[in-house]
């Protein structure tokens, strides 16, 4: 009877163990075989979810072309969410071909993973500048995706209305006098307030406007801004100035005024008149007032107290890495395809037409850049009154869980401006002294 | 119990391996993760207790957790005593009772990520034109100072368990011998007598399960927190998980937030079995 017993036990386990395992088994037997044969696979693992179907139909086209490459898309959006899961593709062996990064921290974290690609075409052909956050001793390691710039975004029907020439606001006394004139004439332009600051992203106040003011001190350079032990705040009071300007002049509380809110709400209903935001909200304006966002709106730099020749700041989101871990014929593959899709004809009418990209590369027709904001920073992009973007060379988080933070301190009234600016200076140098 | 044979640990033996694999070993690894200066890509070197030694010092982090422990004190207080008396409605003689319980327990099957996103717009919203409409400036700008932040999540978290545990409540409750509380009416207890001195003790045990439940799942809040409040105003209504997530997630210390975790797992295993242990010790045996 005993023996029974076991044997029936015995039997169970191994049957219920050996399910378990076959099932985990047969996924790799699936992707062996798909990769077999001719064709090369290169897995690009990327994070712009707002393209991932144009993207994809580019890829489509470019496997007709080149029929021995086979092309896997995964998409995984935002920028947290983005890193944890990159981690996790590569802690699990299961490594992308093509990836994304950011700034120089990510170069940094990832350089060992990461070919020059320097000896391609699209690192050539790349503007002036954009290869600076990714560039190592020389070793081109990744290639911007676009260009983004932001700027005070404002409606330019209520600008007209109420007299304002938005080309006359070129420092902040002006600007301050064009704010009191909108204010002054609220009711007959059915405005709700002037601005609308969005205190609750602190992605807006404590990276983009922080930025606006920091970029002289570190000379517009991403990498000066990275390799800095310490941040002194030069133009701190013309900051305070455009900071408390927006806060008194936007609709309350800022504090927990977010994007969608700033955007849609606010600013698309044509509610604000003025707000600071990117090229990127022309997706969300046009999904509310398509004309507003074709004809409606135009971009003006912050202004900076002191420093005369300010401009847009204007950068690179996102560069694409080509992993170094691959076989011989991956990272080939992988640069082919990125040489492509930024230096071909099929490439480039995609890049401008579908993705609706700035392109960050020479050799394009950008009269078809059609949405106001784009073509605003294009226009600034090649007279070159643009300013850089060196937030993405501040110490990790300092930006956003820091400078922002201590800003919604300011903003209901837990801190004093001197009070935020020392304690972003202390633990810009404690994170450096690490 | 029967003697565990061989086959007593082969039944077993599927089950302890993925518990193994899904629970212990990471467990374990992360531990080691702990001691090193780990990014999330290479180990990087040995740090020894350095992870836990700065943990001691970090305001941002001992902040988390008091604001937490102050959240689980009032949200446990709140949810088993709304829990309590709605499955005392329920299980009072009133029709609608099957219609009630369907409503109450109803805020638990919506996620949590939902629920926030649906309490962020009435707190903004709904609160701000009523307060508009009434003239009470208390019911402005929610969310956006610490206190309305602290009693926006109190509430949400309050409206979302108080049905669950009603139900663990109502289990208890229907299942009171009859004859005890009949006994007691006919020896003259008055109905508030009834309640303290035969059916609360006798509903102990439940208090044990529900208690167990809220402050297991009100210390660990994150998605909640995340739709509702993101941690704003600066930070300060960050709970320890997302204070955790953000420390490995945002600034990249992954070995660091290891640390944290484990200290975090730790305090919450300590409260949980001293909570069972008190309070098994006095529940009634029948």
């Amino acid at each position: 009877m005993k023996e029974l017993k076991f044997s029936k036990g015995l039997l169970a386990s191994v049957l219920l163990s050996a399910g378990a395992l076959a099932a985990c088994s047969s996924g790799d037997e699936g992707s062996t075989a798909e990769g077999g044969g001719e064709q090369v696979t290169v897995d690009i693992f990327q994070f712009k979810v707002e393209f991932k179907d144009q993207f994809e139909d580019v890829v489509a086209q470019y496997e007709e072309e080149n029929p021995d490459v086979n092309i896997e898309i995964t998409t995984v959006g935002g920028g947290e969410d983005y890193g944890a899961a990159l981690r996790s593709r590569f802690a699990s062996g299961n490594e992308p071909a093509i990836f994304n990064i950011g700034g120089p921290q990510d170069v940094a974290d990832w350089k060992d993973n990461l070919v020059d690609l320097s000896d391609t075409g699209a690192a050539d052909a790349a503007l002036d500048g954009t290869l600076d956050g990714v560039t190592v001793e020389s070793e081109v390691l990744g290639l911007p995706y676009n260009q983004e710039g932001y700027g005070f975004i404002y409606n330019t029907r209520l600008f007209e209305e109420a007299g304002i020439d938005a080309a006359s606001i070129t420092d902040y006394a002006s600007l301050e006098e064009a704010v009191k004139t909108l204010d002054s004439k609220k009711d007959e332009l059915g405005l709700e307030s002037v601005f609308a600051l969005p205190g609750k992203e602190t992605w807006v106040t404590g990276l983009h406007l922080s930025n606006t003011f920091l970029a002289p001190e570190f000379d517009n350079n991403v990498l000066t801004a990275y390799d800095a032990d310490t941040v002194e705040f030069e133009y701190g009071e013309g900051f305070k100035k455009i900071l408390d300007l927006q806060n008194e002049y936007s609709k309350q509380p800022t504090v927990s005024l977010d994007y969608s809110q700033q955007v849609e709400e606010l600013f698309s209903l044509e509610r604000v008149a003025i707000i600071q935001q990117g090229n990127w909200v022309y997706g969300s304006i046009a999904g509310i007032d398509q004309e507003l966002a074709d004809s409606g709106v135009g971009m003006m730099p912050i202004p900076v107290e002191g420093l005369e020749d300010g401009g847009l700041p204007v950068g690179v989101p996102m560069y694409w890495g080509v992993n170094s871990n691959q076989d011989e014929e991956v990272v080939t593959a992988a640069k082919d395809f990125l040489d492509w899709l930024y230096t071909s004809d099929t490439g480039k009418t995609a890049v401008l037409e579908d993705f609706k990209f700035i392109p960050a590369y020479e050799g394009y027709d950008t009269s078809k850049i059609t949405d106001p904001m784009s073509k605003a920073i294009y226009d600034a992009s090649e007279a070159g009154e643009t300013i850089g973007w060196v937030f993405m060379g501040y110490p990790t988080g300092w930006g956003e869980d820091e400078l922002g933070a201590g800003i919604q301190k300011y903003l209901s009234d837990e801190a004093s401006w001197d009070e935020v600016v020392d304690s972003a200076k202390a633990a810009w140098e404690t994170s450096r002294g690490e | 119990m029967r003697t565990r044979d061989l086959s007593y640990w082969l039944f077993l033996a599927p089950v302890l391996l993925a518990l193994a694999l899904v629970v212990v070993v990471p467990m374990l690894l992360g531990l080691f993760y702990s001691f090193t200066a780990w990014n999330g890509i290479q180990t990087g070197e040995f740090v020894g207790f350095q992870n836990y030694l700065n943990l001691f010092t970090d305001e941002r982090f001992l902040d988390s957790l008091w604001f937490t422990t102050k959240f689980s004190v009032v949200s446990v207080i709140l949810i088993n005593f709304i829990g309590l008396s709605l499955a005392l409605i329920v299980t009072s003689k009133i029709k609608t009772s099957s219609l009630l319980r369907t409503t109450f327990f109803m805020p638990n099957l919506i996620g949590g990520l939902i629920l926030g996103f649906i309490w962020q717009f009435i707190f903004l919203k709904v609160f701000a034109s009523v307060g508009e409409a009434v003239g009470m400036e208390s019911l402005q700008a929610w969310l956006s100072t610490t206190e309305t932040g602290f009693w926006g999540l109190v509430i949400l978290m309050s409206w979302q368990m108080a049905g669950y545990i009603m139900v663990i409540y109502i289990a208890y409750l229907e299942g009171l011998p009859k004859e005890l509380i009949e006994a007691a009416e006919i020896d003259g207890a008055s109905t508030p007598q009834r309640f303290r001195y035969i059916i609360f003790p006798l509903v102990a045990p439940a208090f044990t399960v529900s208690m167990f439940l809220t402050l297991s799942n009100t210390f660990k809040l994150y998605d909640q927190n995340l739709s509702l409040t993101a941690g704003g105003p600066y930070n300060s209504t960050e709970m320890v998980a997302m204070e955790i997530f953000k420390t490995a997630f945002v600034q990249n210390a992954f070995a660091y937030a290891q640390a944290k975790a484990i200290i975090f797992f730790l305090i919450v295993a300590i409260i949980a079995l001293v909570q069972v242990y008190i309070n098994k010790r006095r529940e009634v045996e029948m």
